[in-house]
């Protein structure tokens, strides 16, 4: 119970950096997803069965603000963290490097394909530019360790969380 | 055998939960996706975003306030800018206004001398002194010569505490300055009078002692504080610009014919920055 409280916490602080930020720097027109680092951070630490739900909630906040189409960015947070799962075992998310190079690639994919399943679903263009995606992954990616730290701290172990393989830093 | 096909039952049930979890959220997200976003579907929406309208806020607020930071600091920055700005300016203004002090005596000097100009009508030419000896103040150096008009033997005048008085003589001219032998020089001499008694006598320069009139005759009536002025027997001198005052008059040697007054300048070498050069003739 206590996890969960402190999930929810994680995830209202998560919902107001995402929106600072995304008001801040909106006017330089970069797409910046804190939302998304958020939701990798949660990977680390949550088990599947508990990580999916929290991206898929995570991305399903952002959309409840889009008017192109409903489901997108739950859809690509769904992928995103699919794949942080995969290659969860194959790297050590202790280090800041890996967790800047991860959230910098996921976030230039999930940019991508946010804008795919945009033309997709609704026949309309909904595309950024490759220095909005590139600069506002750039942004999410240095923002990540503190995420990334922050999420470890307060979930740390628990029910919900994998093992101290995974979880220990 | 059978604990072999359990562990594999299991890794299998682990590796189909691991995909069929996000392919679950997958399809779920698939089918928010396709649903029209008219009607209940917008109402709902539309609901659940008022429920996060509040970190909306938040965040509004946090932005806000970083903005106002940013601004703050802006405005520090151009204040601290602003101040190093005014605190030159304040320099240089200090500055001009010892400028503007310096130049109002001038002025002050200059109007004076402009007064006497316009009294006695002299022609000539107003300079500065640009050089004067350092130990003996005997002689000035001015800043005009040949050129602005001015001729050898000329006479110089210059102002102190707002009177004109005589200050030597021209001795030497080049086309861009001039020389000026001054009144206590033991080689000046000019013709004078008293006024009191209208007694001529022959003013010269002593030196570092007093200047003194000769061959005032001993019947004459002077008395110390008498004025005297240029006569208008000097061939070089105009009449009437004043010399000095007398300072003393020595009787007591028997054997002499006629009296030495001591005269105390009317122009002290010191004071002498700005003269007139009367024209010659």
């Amino acid at each position: 119970m206590g996890n969960v409280i402190k999930l929810f916490l994680l995830f209202l602080l998560a919902t107001v950096c995402h929106w600072a930020f995304a008001l801040g720097l909106g006017y330089l027109g970069l797409q910046v997803n804190l939302m998304l680092a958020f939701a990798l951070a949660f990977c680390t630490v949550l088990r599947p069965a508990f990580g999916y739900p929290t991206a898929f909630l995570c991305g399903l906040f952002l959309d409840f603000f889009g008017t192109k189409v409903f489901g997108n960015n739950a859809c690509t947070f769904t992928v995103a963290t699919f794949i942080m799962y995969q290659i969860m075992p194959r790297f050590d998310f202790e280090g800041v490097l890996p967790q800047v190079l991860t959230v910098f690639l996921l976030t230039c994919f999930t940019g991508f394909l946010n804008a795919w399943l945009v033309w997709e679903f609704s026949s309309s263009i909904l595309w950024p530019g490759f220095g909005s995606i590139f600069g506002g992954a750039l942004i999410s990616a240095l923002f990540a360790p503190v995420a990334f730290w922050l999420v470890s701290r307060t979930l740390g172990s628990g029910p919900m969380c994998q093992s101290q393989q995974h979880a220990s830093f | 055998m059978v604990v072999k096909k359990h562990k594999t039952s299991k890794k299998g049930f682990s590796i189909r939960r691991n995909y069929w979890l996000p392919a679950g959220y997958l399809l779920l997200s698939v089918f928010l996706m396709i649903l029209p976003l008219e009607g209940f579907i917008s109402s709902f929406k539309t609901v659940l975003g008022y429920i996060f309208l509040p970190q909306v806020r938040a965040a509004h607020s946090v932005t806000t306030y970083a903005q106002e930071v940013s601004q703050t600091v802006r405005e520090l920055l151009d204040a601290h800018s602003e101040n190093q700005e005014l605190k030159q300016e304040i320099a240089t203004n200090r500055l001009l206004v010892a400028q503007a002090q310096a130049v109002l005596e001038e002025n002050q000097r200059l109007s004076n001398t402009l007064q006497l100009s316009a009294q006695h009508r002299w022609k000539g030419k107003w300079a500065r002194v640009a050089y004067r000896e350092p130990s003996q103040w005997n002689t000035v150096t001015l800043d005009k010569g040949t050129r602005d008009g001015i001729a050898e033997r000329s006479a110089v005048i210059a102002m102190e505490d707002g009177k004109a008085g005589l200050a030597g003589i021209v001795i030497e001219v080049t086309e861009r300055t001039s020389k000026v032998l001054l009144v206590r020089d033991e080689d000046f001499s000019a013709a004078v009078y008293l006024e009191r008694g209208k007694e001529t006598g022959l003013l010269t320069g002593n030196g570092p002692r007093p200047v003194r009139i000769q061959y005032i005759p001993l019947q004459a009536y002077v008395e110390e504080g008498d004025n005297v002025y240029t006569s208008s027997t000097s061939s070089v001198f105009p009449a009437g610009i004043w010399v000095g005052t007398v300072s003393k008059v020595k009787e007591d040697e028997s054997f002499q014919t006629a009296l030495t007054v001591q005269v105390d300048l009317a122009i002290h070498s010191s004071a002498i920055q700005e003269v007139f050069v009367i024209a010659a003739g």
